[in-house]
């Protein structure tokens, strides 16, 4: 449950273009202050309809907590008589907290491991005993009331004598076991709740909760939220005259408030020689007000996290120059929907409202996200693992559009109907069912990218359940957020170490299958980039035929003529001549995925109409394969080859088409001498062709087996 | 040669600009521009910052620490910085020693002139650094200060400098090249492309399908006062990742060596 009108009632309160656009920043979103302070600036319009406390207020902190059974407790204090005493009859209430006590109560949370919230309302931890829960009761009065920031606060305020009446009482004796067994009379066992006091100002009067009773308990909440703005850690007194950072006015700046992503932290040392905590507001300088406000982003900049790969990664929503009055709007509404969506991640919810709005159709190229991936090593230590301003939509969008291409393609035809060069023949590559990589839908794959299963699914784990930097996983995910390139050579050596992990059950194939189809999607969206070697495997392969019409002429579709072999010539020549990484002037990786398909078409024929149980890749695994080994497991694949071929009465040899290109292409490689393909790039192709010549088989191998042999006969006779 | 200072008697920041400016490129292996918003995260921005830029020249011309600052003001001063290079960050996770008060070591212990040190027995902490790779800039510098200039000049035609430059972090050493000295032509407000990045006129960038244009904000002006210093500006700057100009509408811009450039 949230506290946040809905989008509807936004618009409504504030539809008059000059007032809202008064509330904004008059320059546009630069920094990710900018934006959070944007954001801040939203929250607080939004939920401030409470007056001047409500942009300290934190009543989102406990929505939870909303109508569920003792989830408000307050201690009864008396202070209509002389002396302040807890009420005889009742000194502990309970109730359930909800959305018409949230002034009532006016809880000022503070993310603190230890230490009290800011308002003498104070949450608790999560199912706490009576006991725990009576201890909580009892800091209201020795710890918030006594605290010297709020008594301080409390002595320029005409109510301040109720701060020192509440001081005063917590210093009674045996007060502690009077509010155990207070509590105990009342709860029934573990609680969450939040716990507060009521007070009784009149003899004759109700016990009121501190919003209700006195706005002091308000100006004291307010001083000592500003005071954990210029203090924490090492720092006592951070403040200074400054140039505050997102509105660019001089003014009085506070070094340690608190940032929503915790970014900034006031006692770091660093790299700066003689840095004194107290010194930070000016590396870091903000103004009071803007503090505050950036404090306030923290619903909305919570609900654009989501926690993939050990990492929690953030895509926060914003438009690209000045926000105008209509943007806000906008804007509020893709933040809302944010903080109501449990299931998708923001990624999805954006480009969901995309879809849905017209307006947001409209803003085009101006819809923007600031995405970053950070690691929490513990609360307070974080890394970046790749930040930028500057995310699209369109990015991942377009990405999950051209891995459905893929798939429909005649490299995969997940669903049928692709253009293939033979209908007899299967697609370049399998398409198993049940595996989300392989379903060609945009929506499914969008989601599939957003929450990092994508690279997941393809890429090497890392070594320990912890992200790190070297996790190329989540700098994939941000890059690819963000519409940055990879490295198409890192990316080949993830392929080929999952590829290796995988190794041990047999030849995974269908991973291979699902790597390429990566490859090819980001190649084809530009994000894949290759230095020197690497230029080709960053090259797009092309996927229809439109892209070309020399190919048609030079090899014509035999559709209704031509044998299975025939078929398979066709094909193999159209993925070569359709794939840049294997041109005729890239011999070495041409050959490294020629071998790979012979030997994938070996070891198919071996498992089908041998029933070999250990078939030739299980002779020649992925990580058997090294240049130097090359040539042996060449000469051994060709023979074995030539034996099946002589088995099975054939007048030529089978796989004709691998064997010819090989042998012609194999020559043109100086093993021995200057050989310069990568041995990651060669396993890489060598697996990619053992999963072609895998998925090489025809509709029937019957009718295969008996077309060699028709074919053979006819060149008998 | 001993550290030059330049006190208020010797600041110029009255005198009018120079029709011209001295160019110089700037490159690097490695470069760090630490971002505000971050002490705990080593995020950088991908251009150069402005008071970035002063302390650079500053340490060519070995000025006093907090010295140079009204030199390189707003009136006395105006800096373009072109990106000449594709902008280009990796990750670099380093280990760092734990800078907490307990941690650290003062010698001697007492006496004014006192050192800080981390303990280099305690474990080490990663952190990641975002590094730029191969950054590049050329930079239009034009000052005020006669004087200044005159020694900024002698030392890029000379290849000298007082202290090493660097990008950033003192590790990333800069190799500095003069390019010459350039007139600086004013021209009339009008929609161009501009080849520097762009300056405080983020909402006028054309938003074109093949460039990819990037933000940032960073610290443009800086003041001393008793106890150091701060920030007197920030400025938000628009680029373009691949480092191609990008085309502003109805913007005053400047011509220098044939290229538009927007100085701040």
């Amino acid at each position: 449950m949230s506290l946040l009108p809905e989008p509807r009632e936004f618009r409504e309160e504030y539809e008059d273009d000059e007032k809202l656009a008064a509330e904004l920043p008059n320059r546009p979103i630069t920094s990710l202050r900018d934006l959070q302070y944007v954001y801040g600036r939203l929250y607080t319009l939004a939920t401030a309809g409470g007056g001047e406390y409500a942009a300290y207020l934190t009543p989102e902190q406990s929505t939870d907590l909303f109508d569920e059974p003792e989830s408000l407790l307050s201690l009864r204090v008396d202070l209509s008589g002389e002396e302040p005493t807890l009420d005889s009859d009742q000194p502990v209430a309970v109730e359930r907290y909800g959305k018409e006590k949230v002034e009532a109560v006016a809880h000022a949370w503070f993310n603190a491991a230890a230490g009290f919230d800011h308002s003498v309302t104070h949450r608790t931890g999560k199912n706490k005993e009576p006991e725990k829960v009576s201890e909580y009761l009892h800091e209201r009065l020795t710890a918030w009331a006594a605290d010297e920031v709020i008594r301080d606060a409390a002595l320029d305020h005409e109510d301040g004598w109720i701060v020192e009446a509440l001081a005063a009482l917590g210093e009674q004796e045996g007060l502690r076991d009077r509010i155990e067994a207070g509590v105990g009379e009342q709860l029934d066992g573990k609680t969450t709740a939040l716990t507060t006091v009521a007070v009784k100002l009149e003899p004759d009067g109700e016990y009121r909760l501190p919003g209700e009773a006195s706005p002091v308990f308000n100006e004291a909440m307010r001083a000592r939220k500003r005071s954990k703005l210029v203090s924490k850690g090492e720092a006592t007194n951070s403040v200074g005259e400054a140039t505050d950072l997102v509105t660019g006015q001089r003014g009085p700046t506070v070094g340690t408030a608190e940032d929503p992503l915790n970014y900034f932290l006031g006692k770091q040392l660093e790299k700066f020689p003689g840095f004194d905590p107290d010194e930070a507001w000016r590396t870091h300088p903000v103004s009071e007000d803007v503090a505050v406000t950036l404090m306030n982003a923290s619903t909305f900049v919570d609900a654009c996290d989501y926690y993939t790969m050990g990492a929690n990664v953030y895509y926060l929503p914003y438009f690209f120059g000045r926000l105008g009055p209509d943007d806000a709007r906008d804007l509020y509404q893709l933040l809302y929907d944010l903080v109501h969506e449990d299931d998708m991640t923001p990624v999805e919810s954006a480009y969901r409202s995309y879809r849905n709005a017209p307006r947001l159709r409209e803003i085009g190229e101006r819809f923007r996200f600031y995405v970053a991936a950070v690691m929490e090593h513990q609360t307070k230590r974080f890394d970046v693992f790749g930040d930028s301003m500057d995310g699209t939509l369109f990015s991942p969008v377009e990405l999950a559009r051209a891995h459905e291409r893929v798939l429909r393609s005649w490299l995969y035809d997940a669903e049928g109907g692709a253009d293939l060069p033979d209908p007899r023949l299967r697609a370049a590559f399998p398409t198993p069912d049940n595996w989300d990589v392989f379903v060609p839908d945009e929506n499914a794959l969008l989601g599939t990218l957003a929450t990092g299963w994508y690279f997941e699914q393809t890429f090497d784990a890392a070594d320990d359940d912890d992200a790190s930097a070297d996790d190329y996983r989540i700098r994939a995910l941000v890059a690819v957020l963000s519409g940055e390139p990879l490295d198409a050579e890192t990316v080949l050596a993830e392929y080929v170490d999952r590829l290796l992990n995988d190794e041990s059950e047999g030849f995974p194939g269908f991973r291979v299958a699902a790597q390429y189809a990566q490859l090819c999607a980001l190649a084809t969206e530009g994000l894949l980039t290759g230095r020197d070697a690497y230029t080709a495997v960053a090259e797009p392969p092309q996927l229809t035929d439109e892209q070309s019409t020399t190919m048609q002429q030079d090899t014509p579709a035999r559709a209704d003529g031509g044998n299975v072999a025939a078929a398979r010539e066709t094909k193999l020549e159209q993925f070569l001549e359709r794939t840049p990484a294997l041109s005729e002037d890239q011999p070495e990786r041409r050959g490294s995925f020629l071998l790979g398909a012979l030997v994938g078409q070996v070891t198919g024929y071996q498992q089908v109409s041998e029933g070999r149980s250990t078939t030739l890749i299980d002779q020649y695994p992925i990580k058997a394969v090294t240049e130097s080994k090359l040539k042996r497991l060449a000469s051994d694949v060709l023979d074995k080859n030539v034996v099946y071929s002589r088995e099975n009465n054939m007048a030529g040899t089978m796989y004709r088409e691998v064997v010819d290109r090989l042998v012609t292409t194999l020559p043109r490689i100086d093993i021995d001498g200057d050989w310069t393909l990568d041995t990651t790039d060669l396993r890489f192709y060598y697996s990619l062709g053992v999963a072609y010549g895998m998925n090489n088989w025809a509709s029937s191998d019957d009718d295969e087996q008996a077309d060699d042999r028709s074919a053979a006969e006819e060149e008998d006779a | 040669m001993s550290r030059a200072s330049l006190d208020d008697g010797t600041d110029d920041a009255g005198a009018a600009l120079p029709e011209t400016c001295l160019s110089f490129e700037l490159r690097g292996e490695w470069g760090h521009f630490r971002r505000v918003e971050g002490n705990i995260v080593k995020q950088t921005y991908r251009i150069i910052p402005r008071t970035t830029v002063a302390g650079l020249v500053a340490a060519m011309l070995g000025l006093e620490r907090d010295s140079y600052y009204e030199a390189f003001g707003p009136s006395a001063s105006a800096v373009a910085v072109e990106p000449i290079e594709e902008l280009r960050a990796m990750n670099v996770p380093q280990n760092t020693l734990s800078t907490a008060k307990e941690h650290m070591t003062t010698m001697p212990s007492r006496g004014h002139a006192r050192i800080s040190m981390p303990d280099p027995t305690e474990l080490r902490q990663q952190h990641n650094y975002e590094l730029l790779v191969d950054p590049a800039y050329r930079i239009d510098l034009r000052l005020a200060d006669d004087h200044l200039r005159e020694r900024l000049r002698a030392r890029l035609e000379d290849g000298t400098s007082y202290y090493s430059p660097s990008l950033g972090l003192s590790e990333h050493l800069a190799e500095v090249t003069y390019l010459g000295e350039f007139d600086v032509t004013p021209k009339a407000r009008e929609t161009t492309r501009v080849d520097s990045a762009v300056v405080e006129a983020v909402d006028s960038v054309e938003l074109e399908p093949d460039t990819e244009v990037n933000v940032e904000r960073s610290p443009a002006f800086m003041t001393a006062d008793e106890g150091g210093r701060t920030t007197r500006a920030f400025q938000s700057l628009a680029y373009a990742t691949g480092a191609e100009p990008l085309r502003v509408h109805d913007i005053e811009t400047r011509e220098v060596d044939g290229r538009r450039v927007m100085f701040s």
